[in-house]
């Protein structure tokens, strides 16, 4: 079967005072319809730079530079296939290539995303109903009159006429009476308990872990195909965030969607995903099945983060870090060469050039940029431990 | 002498634990202005910590865990005076904590610091990091200032920083380097005991690595003791001699880390080392009895055990005939009706009785009553429970709540609920009913 999203050569970057940021670099993968995807790395290694770059969720002074971000929809492609010929290629979109205003009524129905800290990402002056149903709303009014790509975005709820009507007469409201009742449906399918009582409330008087789960509510509104989980559990304790993975997986299964799940834990992922990437500088380094990652792993990088975990399973004994540090993505400072080499306990002579996507073991899943995986590590061509002083630091 | 000396000479030697926790007690009180005061709000206390005790011994690491507002910062806080505790007492090497003053506790400063989580907010942006670990020798006024910036230097590359980082400002680190500054800082008087509050949970893992060995490295080292504050648990099982685990302000289990972690009594520590997502591909397929709600308020805490709410294994009444799941939902229905978290209109409304009826005939009643269940109830009531229930969701047709709640407890009352489990005395202290 043909992948629900083909990303080829994404290129984010961030022109900052100090200089050009390479976020995400040259970054390719795919992935299949109704599998959950996770990405895993350390802060600053671009992971939700990329979930964000997916949805077209990046601004100033960040730019999708290059690379295609191919959403796979018959439906989507024949509709835009007219206004915008040259994104379409058969039931691809290029997403990269759309205008703002189509992409934007893509998101809800083809695409949404859920944050990691929910407490920041309501609005505390609204009931969290309200806000699933204007989600509800704003998906059903756009397939009222789904040909019109305007129709969905430019409406007028949204106009400062609304808005002042809104100030003086706060009775008025957007959303309308089957949203709100969809709103319910959708909390009551999340585990809110009492969720006709809750829905009237704020976001305050949620917990972290039920704001979690009004958070995938909101998302769900649309029936999205794919849906961006960036760090869904990072701000919650082991026992909620134990709830919020199970809820996800039931949904998972319910719906058949597809999750593209961002987290630095890589416990998170082994509950949760079908296939793994691992993130270091920008880069997705090495991917693969659950088991590839974590009982075959070739790069040093994936090694080191593995071996870097205390085990909850014996105690003592040493860890095995990885020594230095997560480098700056400064363009300048990153030159072209493998970006692990200066902290890997293997580089050789060859790392100094960028290795290639390699297959491990012919498998076609298992790929690593890496040139172990088509070479035994030779001490003597071992590269010299000074060779990268006066670079960081 | 040297500074060095200065420094060991302060520590005289005894016996016994420590560090002594007694009866602990940590309150807050929210609603305490004057205009509150005004308004006749009484105020509420938050009870954060709520008597705990323990005993931390010479060179082991005590870990304390839970989940976030459970105390155990406070604790930590209140341990070292950061906080003035509500009640009970501290002993360090044998002397009252709380009663000290003047050279006792500048002596008792020197020797017990602390290791904030933070790197980021824990030191001062405008300081050059040497002079942030010599404040405290500047404060204690030890040694010549020559001496001093000697062992900063000896101490910046002790804890794997270089020395001619000496003058460097903070943003110049990483948050790896910088939880390095931070520990530098907390062994500059040479200390006996360190509160290392959640040392590692804003780094990443290959940076946590280095921290959790250097940790070990430093203790073997100095001799030092650690109380090891942290919600993760393989950080706890890594490097903890013996656990105690929090649960809303009290300890629930007190054991060594092997038991805790192979032989667990209490359910909350059963509970919490199941919901730990583990890296191995076996994972996916575990499947994970997850507990039910969020932690309770502190404000507003349970009776009895505080952890009966979501207590898998509440226990139920001696003589009753019940299945633990059957048990386990009533008791949560049980909650919802004291809470009065039931909407009984709208249960009326998807029941078909309408809104102006008064008296309600008994088809309807019937009605009403399969519909709370149907709605509420997740399992299918045993016929020996059913009647209790049914006349007691009865009583909610008139939202008559009270009757309601007291027909439940008269019934399904247990007793961890009406009595606070107190911490057993044997090898592994566990506060629980199941355990007596």
């Amino acid at each position: 079967m043909k992948p629900i999203l083909r990303i080829s050569d994404l290129s984010t970057r961030f022109f900052t005072k100090s200089g050009q940021v390479n976020a995400v670099e040259s970054l390719s993968m795919s992935i299949d319809d109704g599998e959950v995807f996770g990405i895993v790395g350390e802060s600053g290694s671009g992971k939700s730079v990329t979930a964000r770059s997916l949805i077209r969720l990046i601004e100033s002074p960040g730019k999708i530079t290059a690379g295609k971000i191919e959403y796979r929809n018959a439906e989507v492609a024949d509709e835009i296939e007219d206004s915008n010929p040259e994104a379409v290629d058969g039931d691809y979109v290029d997403l990269a290539a759309l205008p703002e205003d189509v992409v934007r009524s893509l998101r809800g129905p083809s695409f949404s995303m859920i944050f990691q800290d929910p407490e920041s990402s309501f609005n505390p002056t609204l009931t969290v109903g309200e806000q699933i149903a204007e989600a509800v709303e704003v998906q059903r009014r756009a397939s009222s009159n789904p040909r019109s790509v305007k129709s969905r975005t430019s409406s007028s709820a949204y106009s400062l006429r609304s808005y002042a009507y809104g100030t003086i007469m706060p009775n008025r409201s957007y959303v309308s009476s089957e949203s709100k009742d969809r709103a319910v449906e959708l909390l009551q399918q999340v585990g809110i308990p009492d969720p006709e009582e809750r829905v009237d409330e704020y976001p305050h008087e949620y917990s972290g872990g039920m704001l979690q789960r009004a958070m995938i509510a909101q998302a769900l509104a649309g029936e999205p195909d794919i849906l961006v989980a960036d760090e869904p559990t990072t701000a919650l304790d082991v026992t909620i965030q134990a709830q919020v993975l199970n809820l996800l997986r039931d949904i998972q299964e319910e719906t058949g969607m597809t999750i593209l799940l961002i987290t630095h834990n890589l416990g998170v992922i082994a509950r949760m995903c079908d296939r793994v990437g691992v993130m270091y500088a920008g880069e997705i380094v090495e991917r693969g099945t659950l088991s590839n990652i974590f009982d075959e792993a070739v790069h040093p990088y994936t090694k080191g983060l593995l071996g870097s975990i205390p085990d909850i399973g014996s105690a003592g004994g040493r860890l095995q870090p990885i020594e230095g540090n997560v480098p700056s993505l400064m363009d300048e400072e990153m030159g072209n060469r493998c970006y692990f080499a200066d902290r890997c306990p293997k580089a050789m002579k060859t790392c100094l050039e960028k290795p290639a996507d390699l297959s491990v073991d012919g498998a076609k899943e298992h790929e690593v940029q890496c040139v172990l995986a088509k070479e035994e590590y030779d001490e003597s061509d071992a590269l010299d431990p000074g060779q990268f002083e006066g670079e960081d630091s | 002498m040297s500074l060095k000396d200065t420094l060991r000479s302060a520590q005289p030697e005894s016996s016994g634990p420590l560090v002594e926790v007694r009866n602990l007690e940590k309150h807050f009180y929210d609603n305490d202005n004057i205009i509150d005061r005004l308004l006749g709000n009484g105020p509420v206390s938050i009870r954060a910590v709520d008597g705990i005790s323990f005993n931390i011994h010479r060179g082991e690491t005590l870990g304390l865990v839970g989940e976030s507002g459970c105390g155990k910062s406070t604790t930590g806080e209140t341990v070292l005076r950061l906080q003035e505790a509500t009640d009970g007492s501290v002993q360090f090497r044998g002397d009252r904590v709380f009663e000290m003053n003047g050279d006792d506790l500048s002596e008792f400063r020197r020797n017990a610091q602390v290791v904030f989580q933070d790197p980021y907010t824990s030191l001062d942006p405008r300081v050059p990091v040497g002079q942030t670990v010599r404040e405290a020798l500047d404060i204690h006024n030890i040694g010549t200032k020559t001496e001093r910036n000697e062992r900063v230097r000896d101490l910046l590359e002790r804890v794997g920083l270089s020395e001619d980082q000496f003058d460097r400002y903070p943003s110049e680190f990483s948050g790896g380097q910088r939880q390095r500054i931070g520990i530098a800082r907390a062994l500059a008087l040479n200390p006996d005991f360190l509160v290392l509050d959640e040392p590692t949970s804003a780094l990443d893992v290959s940076v946590q690595a280095q921290i959790l060995n250097l940790l070990a490295d430093l203790q073997e080292e100095f001799e030092l003791t650690y109380l090891l504050i942290s919600h993760d648990l393989s950080v706890i099982r890594h490097i903890c001699d013996r656990v105690a685990v929090m649960y809303l302000g009290e300890i629930a289990e007190i054991a060594d880390v092997d038991t805790l972690f192979e032989s667990p009594k209490h359910p909350y520590t059963k509970a919490l080392l199941e919901s730990v997502p583990r890296a191995e591909t076996a994972e996916r397929d575990r499947d994970i009895e997850t507990l039910q709600g969020d932690v309770p308020s502190p404000r507003n805490p349970p009776s009895g055990c505080r952890f009966r709410t979501r207590c898998p294994e509440v226990i139920s009444p001696n003589s009753m005939d019940i299945d633990q799941h059957v048990y386990r939902e009533l008791m949560h229905f049980r909650e919802l009706v004291e809470n009065e978290e039931i909407s009984v209109h709208k249960i009326a409304q998807d029941a078909g009785i309408s809104e102006s009826a008064t008296e309600l005939d008994s088809r309807e009643q019937k009605a009403f009553v399969e519909t709370v269940k149907d709605e509420v109830l997740d399992i299918e009531l045993p016929s020996s429970h059913e009647s209790t229930v049914n006349d007691a969701i009865a009583h909610l047709v008139d939202e008559e709540w009270e009757r309601a709640a007291t027909e439940l407890r008269s019934e399904y009352e247990s007793i961890c609920e009406t009595s606070n489990p107190q911490l057993t005395d044997d090898e592994q202290p566990v506060a629980c009913h199941l355990y007596k």
